[in-house]
């Protein structure tokens, strides 16, 4: 577990301070569905946190509100000390499916931001093609985004990330809807851009294979009360086997934190049958 | 590095699905041709049987020299010229105003929402039916006939505009914003292009409204110029030989308009996007 002298640290890159949202819905009886509960999470320069949790407990909230895609109810964002209340730059997301424009080639996708920013074309181009081989996708640059398989969407998505040149990714059950194998690669290639680029990565996911596998730190997120239920630092070595002694306690404590919730949850809707 | 060369392989693998795709091959040709074929020969046996006087039912050749007259006497070429003219104009202001209309009820929300139950009102009402109130306020000319086509058509581009935008994945519009689009470049580089598709279908709809609308105002409001003139004088002198001569030319520029040029860019568009895939 992470002592809370360490979440207070001051070299935090990202600080996501006390955020609360709750989602009002349009039925009758209107009620409200608190999502996130005074969640803080502090992250460091170069550091990849995984966030996991369960469908629907809030992650894409999270996310979205981190990127000022969606405002908190209360609390703040902070990068690099300063306060952020809307999109920029410096941090951009990775989504899970169907971001990449398809009116636009491969090239153009990866190009876009650079495009909005005034690049001039020539550098862009130049740029987007770096960048469209660092994920091996040369041979595709022309391609429209139909032509893509799954697995080569996503990279064409980290490319266009990676193109904007952000401090930090937000990246939203990226790999989730990839077969295994896919997914596997798309690991590496994740590791392997963070050891060169050393971008600030957070990774949202429902897998925790993928959380274990993939961070520094991974952070439990509880849905029954949209808070941060507890955190591990993993400190083994990549490349991480998920089947190893130390990574199978370290998964067994996650499950169980999870499980817990899941209990309580079973029991809350038993309950409320009964009455 | 190992897992590069796996995704080497991932992609011979993965071959690229180009499509070769060609909207008029030789059997399309051939098919038409045949119709056509049938489509004469039938018309002629009718004329044979003398069913009915020629002056009702005319052979193809006597209509086929009608319209070499018709060209000869320059009558086609300069109803065709002025109503494509007024077709092309009435299209423009009907393309400007709806888009305006449009945008202005995506941006405000109270708008929308009356606007668009007033525009698919609107949609069903006969465009014809604005024929007596144009005349009454602008005369027998070319701005009584604008006015009728525009009508027939903006509401139907008021509402492709509207309902395009507002059914555009939102997910587009998100990571866009990330990248720091904003406004106009919003506009421009993402809301439009995510729209065409719809767009186009919506455009293509309100062209063939425009078109209908125009040439029955040209043979109600009277303006000595234009292929729904030709029709009404054909109408009046009883000369069929006139009126089928130019009911075969106001065909052929539909068909020209919407077969060839709207489908074309229409089919470029779907097959960027990937949207004919199950066609195949
Ligand atoms: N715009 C919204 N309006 C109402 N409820 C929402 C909205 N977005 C998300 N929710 C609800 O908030 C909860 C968390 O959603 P989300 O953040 O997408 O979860 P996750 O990404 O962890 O699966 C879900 O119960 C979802 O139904
Ligand atoms: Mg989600």
């Amino acid at each position: 577990m992470i002592t809370s002298e360490y979440r207070q640290s001051a070299t935090a890159v990202l600080k996501v301070n006390e955020v609360s949202k709750a989602f009002q819905y349009a039925s009758p009886d209107s009620q409200t569905h608190v999502v996130l509960n005074r969640v803080s999470i502090d992250v460091k320069d170069g550091e990849f946190v995984t966030i996991v949790g369960p469908s629907g407990c809030g992650k894409s909230t999270l996310l979205n509100i981190i990127a000022g895609l969606e405002s908190p109810d209360s609390g703040s964002i902070l990068v690099k000390g300063e306060r952020k209340v809307s999109t920029s730059r410096d941090r951009i997301v990775i989504f899970q499916e169907g971001a990449l424009f398809p009116w636009l080639t491969v090239l153009e996708n990866v190009e876009f931001g650079l495009k909005l920013a005034g690049v001039s074309l020539d550098k862009r181009r130049q740029a987007a093609r770096h960048f469209v081989d660092t994920v091996q996708l040369s041979r595709f640059a022309n391609s429209y985004i139909y032509q893509l398989s799954g697995g080569m969407k996503q990279r064409v998505a980290i490319a266009r990330a990676l193109a904007i040149d952000p401090d930090i990714l937000l990246m939203d059950e990226p790999f989730a809807a990839l077969d295994v194998q896919t997914r596997d690669l798309l690991h590496n290639q994740v590791l392997h851009l963070h050891e060169t680029t050393k971008k600030t990565i957070l990774f949202v996911t429902h897998n925790i294979n993928e959380a274990v596998l993939l961070g520094d730190r991974v952070v439990v997120m509880s849905p029954r009360t949209g808070s941060i239920k507890k955190e591990f630092a993993i400190s083994l070595p990549r490349p991480r086997d998920v089947g190893s002694p130390e990574m199978t306690v370290i998964k067994r404590q996650i499950l169980n934190e999870l499980e817990e919730d899941f209990h309580f949850a079973r029991r809350e809707t038993r309950t409320e049958t009964i009455q | 590095m190992n897992w590069k060369r796996t995704f080497t392989l991932l992609e011979e693998k993965h071959a690229q699905k180009q499509s070769s795709r060609r909207s008029f091959d030789i059997s399309d040709a051939a098919n038409i041709a045949l119709f056509l074929a049938a489509f004469v020969g039938i018309w002629q046996l009718v004329f044979l049987l003398k069913i009915w006087p020629a002056y009702l039912m005319p052979s193809p050749a006597m209509v086929i020299t009608e319209i070499g007259d018709l060209i000869e006497n320059n009558s086609l070429p300069i109803g065709i010229g002025v109503t494509l003219a007024r077709l092309a104009g009435g299209f423009a202001v009907s393309l400007g105003i709806g888009v305006g209309v449009g945008l202005a009820m995506v941006k405000f929300r109270g708008f929308g929402k009356t606007m668009s139950s007033f525009a698919v009102g609107l949609l069903t009402f006969p465009s014809i039916a604005w024929v007596p109130f144009s005349i009454i306020f602008f005369g027998f000319n070319d701005s009584a006939i604008l006015f009728v086509v525009v009508m027939a058509s903006v509401f139907s581009v008021i509402i492709t505009t509207y309902s395009s935008i507002r059914n555009i994945p939102p997910i587009y519009l998100r990571a866009a914003r990330n990248m720091g689009a904003n406004g106009f470049a919003l506009f421009r580089h993402v809301m439009i292009p995510a729209a065409t598709p719809s767009l186009i279908l919506g455009i293509r709809q309100a062209w063939s409204f425009a078109w209908h609308a125009l040439i029955g105002a040209e043979m109600l409001i009277t303006t000595l110029v234009g292929l729904g003139y030709i029709l009404s004088v054909g109408r009046d002198i009883n000369h069929m030989e006139t009126i089928i001569a130019t009911m075969i030319t106001i065909f052929v520029i539909g068909i020209i308009f919407d077969r060839i040029i709207f489908r074309k860019i229409e089919e470029r568009v779907r097959s960027r996007w990937g949207l004919d895939q199950h066609t195949e």
